[in-house]
């Protein structure tokens, strides 16, 4: 967890923006190590798989397709670091006491139940069927709005 | 003969069992179960490198065998030291950096490449019993370690600082992320079968018959193993789908910079990419370690091993594709194939043997007859000139 | 099958290529690598590298009568050759001197072309590397002489027809000087 909180704060501190990815991709990494050790191991299969697989592959490749070979290096804080970093601690303060007061329904079930592969798929087929239907729905829009946007134009007439 | 047959099968682990029951009777429990982890470790970085050295000779003299001429036959008898000169060669070479390279992360991306490749050897079964750690997301494990490998291969060519390498490795990086797609979904059927992602169970799934009830023996078995197998070539940027690091096109990739044992540690990660991807296609589909009368890793090691002449094979038979070809065949060929091929091993689930035999061959028939048409080679339009009087 | 024939046919013609490789012999197809050292490539008659002087007999009776038409023919200027010169000073037909120097030579076989006393002709040696320095590869008369029968052996046309010619003009020579018989005058 340590390392996941000194990856997050390499992220916004480093100057060249590939390290930041890079950083954020070890970041990432760490929490699926978060999820192995509380015994989620599909959960960590699957969000290694699309996060760092996939959305970290995409910021790379908007970093390099947008980037300067040199890699200019860009100042990441500015003048209102200090309050920022203040306010910050003030939010987190009031989010731990938020989260320590509030009655998390702990019970001897809850404890120990293990969600595995075959329990995640079933509840997706039987109870959550409906939510599952509407999320393919809106990846297909989605799919098709970008395929739309990211056509070209038909070409004009030749004069 | 039974026994004896059953001793050869479990000669491994019963050497692991026996040096533990050794160490712990003067060593606390807690060091005999670090014990067994390190001594799978051991055994899977030993044989590891190993095996990568012998692939890199094999391929050598069967692709000169194809092209009429001996392979390296000059170092050992049959050129058998051969991996050993390599080696020699490459830890002597001098360690060149580009002056403007990003140290750490050149330093870094053959390093991550390697590591990956390392730990998929821990979901592979090898034998009967012999999966170095059986778990229960097996192959969700391999896909998700499969890619990681996309990362250092950015960091490979971002580091170099060089137009060449940098366009080596964003195309390389397209072609692995297009392939694992199909990848992954032409193994769901045979995790639909088996119902379980533990590659040992989708072994034993493959049990019956004198151990010969493969999934490649049926209709979706067949297609999701071609699928499979193509892009597990694919994904170790192996002939003909190695145009990231042709060496006659963009010098030689992301890898251009890399000298001596950095390019060492690529060359490696390639190879045990191979032997292990042919070592779960050969899990998947071909039943893993299961067969009649031989030791169960004997067959591993044979399947997987006619696997990788049959990539080695590709790599002498075709030439290269082209990187626009390449992606239309990931996206618009492979991928819908699978996705009908998952619909193909539901039908066949719930279906009398015979009729699906038939239903599944008229489905794949027609799939393909309009995968192919719906391909049509681009032709682009005629260019009118006009030119000046 | 339409659609994936030609993969197919493609691996087929590999995988014939290489079952033939096992098998086959050199001129039916197979494998026709030549695994020098150990064996070598049978060269052709007329292959030319490098010329030799021509002695028949003794090692010090070659052909060669110091003309000097080959040096002044070769091209890069490889050969060097002075006269010896007998008891009394004047020139005695040998060289004394005859060096050619084989890092110059480049093979084009003008010499042999053009010397008239059947002496210097090219040989088939390639094997001449040397560690010993830039001046190493000059070749001295005792270095350069092969006997007239090595020449049969690597040149058997060329050297046949060399012999022919030369017993003819020995012949006709012997035949010149031997009187002719008286003629009957009528």
């Amino acid at each position: 967890m340590a390392a996941i909180l000194v990856f997050a704060l390499g992220v916004v501190t480093f100057r060249n923006l590939f390290h930041c990815a890079l950083c954020l991709a070890a970041a990432l990494i760490g929490t699926a190590g978060i999820y192995i050790a509380l015994q989620a191991e599909f959960l960590a299969g699957v969000q290694i798989l699309l996060y760092v697989g996939g959305v970290i592959t995409l910021v790379v490749f908007a970093i390099m397709l947008t980037e300067h070979l040199a890699g200019k290096t860009v100042r990441q804080n500015n003048a209102q670091s200090l309050p920022a970093i203040v306010g910050l601690a003030g939010f987190v303060t009031a989010l731990i006491a938020l989260i320590l007061k509030t009655p998390w329904p702990v019970t001897e079930a809850a404890l120990k139940a293990k969600t595995s592969a075959m329990g995640l798929g079933e509840a997706l087929m039987g109870t959550y069927v409906f939510p599952f239907e509407v999320i393919s729905i809106v990846l297909l829009a989605a799919l098709i709005g970008t395929v739309v946007i990211a056509k070209k134009d038909a070409p004009e007439e030749r004069p | 003969m039974e026994n004896i047959g059953s001793f050869i099968d479990m000669i491994f682990v019963t050497a692991k069992a026996w040096i533990l029951a050794l160490l712990g009777q003067f060593l606390p429990v807690w060091i005999v179960v670090l014990a067994s982890i390190v001594i799978s470790g051991v055994a899977i970085l030993c044989l590891g490198p190993v095996i990568m050295m012998y692939l890199t000779l094999l391929e050598r003299k069967v692709i000169g065998r194809i092209q009429n001429r001996y392979g390296p036959n000059r170092v050992g008898i049959w050129g058998l030291l051969q991996p050993i000169a390599d080696g020699i060669k490459m830890f002597t070479k001098e360690d060149i950096v580009p002056a403007n390279a990003d140290k750490l992360i050149h330093l870094l991306a053959p390093i991550m490449t390697v590591v990956p490749a390392l730990m998929i050897f821990v979901v592979v079964p090898f034998g009967r019993q012999m999966t170095a750690a059986d778990l229960n997301i097996g192959f969700l494990y391999f896909i998700a370690v499969s890619s990681i490998t996309i990362l250092p291969i950015f960091m490979a060519s971002w580091s170099s600082r060089n137009k060449y390498s940098l366009l080596g490795g964003m195309r390389t990086a397209a072609q692995l992320i297009s392939y694992e797609v199909p990848m992954t979904l032409a193994a769901v059927p045979a995790i639909m079968m088996s119902q379980s992602l533990s590659t040992n169970t989708i072994v034993l799934t493959q049990a019956g018959s004198f151990g010969l009830n493969w999934f490649i023996f049926t209709p979706w078995g067949i297609v999701g193993f071609i699928v499979f197998f193509l892009c597990a070539t694919a994904e170790c940027n192996r002939p003909p789908f190695d145009l990231p690091e042709a060496e006659s096109e963009l010098v030689a990739g992301f890898h251009t910079e890399y000298s001596g044992m950095k390019f060492a540690l690529f060359y490696m990660a390639e190879y045990m990419n191979a032997f292990t991807l042919c070592g779960i296609a050969a899990t998947l589909f071909l039943g893993g370690w299961q067969g009649p009368f031989l030791p169960s890793w004997v067959w591993f090691f044979g399947k997987t091993l006619a696997l990788i002449c049959i990539m080695i094979w590709f790599r002498g038979t075709f030439p290269r594709f082209r990187v626009d070809h390449l992606m239309a065949f990931a996206w618009k060929f492979l991928l819908p194939l699978t996705l009908v091929n998952i619909l193909l091993t539901a039908l066949w689930q719930f279906t009398s043997a015979s009729a699906a035999w038939l239903f599944s061959i008229m489905i794949l028939a027609a799939m393909l007859y309009m995968l192919v048409k719906l391909n049509r080679v681009f032709v682009p339009e005629k260019r009118n000139y006009v030119l000046a009087d | 099958m339409i659609f994936g024939a030609g993969v197919f046919k493609g691996m087929m013609v590999t995988l014939k290529n290489f079952l033939t490789s096992y098998y086959r012999d050199r001129d039916n197809g197979g494998i026709f690598t030549v695994q020098y050292p150990e064996e070598r490539e049978k060269l052709a008659e007329n292959y030319r590298n490098l010329p030799f002087l021509v002695y028949d007999g003794a090692p010090d009776q070659i052909r060669c009568v110091a003309c000097g038409i080959c040096e002044r023919e070769c091209p890069p200027k490889c050969i060097h050759i002075e006269m010896a010169t007998d008891a009394a000073g004047k020139p005695a037909r040998k060289p004394a001197v005859f060096d050619i120097d084989y890092s110059l030579c480049m093979n084009c076989g003008i010499c042999e072309e053009v010397c008239p006393f059947d002496s210097i002709y090219m040989d088939h040696t390639f094997e001449i590397t040397s560690q010993a320095g830039p001046r190493s590869l000059i070749r001295g008369k005792e270095a350069l002489a092969r006997s007239n029968d090595y020449f049969r052996k690597i040149r058997p046309a060329m050297a046949a027809a060399v012999d022919q010619k030369r017993k003819t003009a020995e012949d006709k020579k012997k035949a010149a000087a031997t009187p002719p018989p008286p003629q009957e005058i009528k």
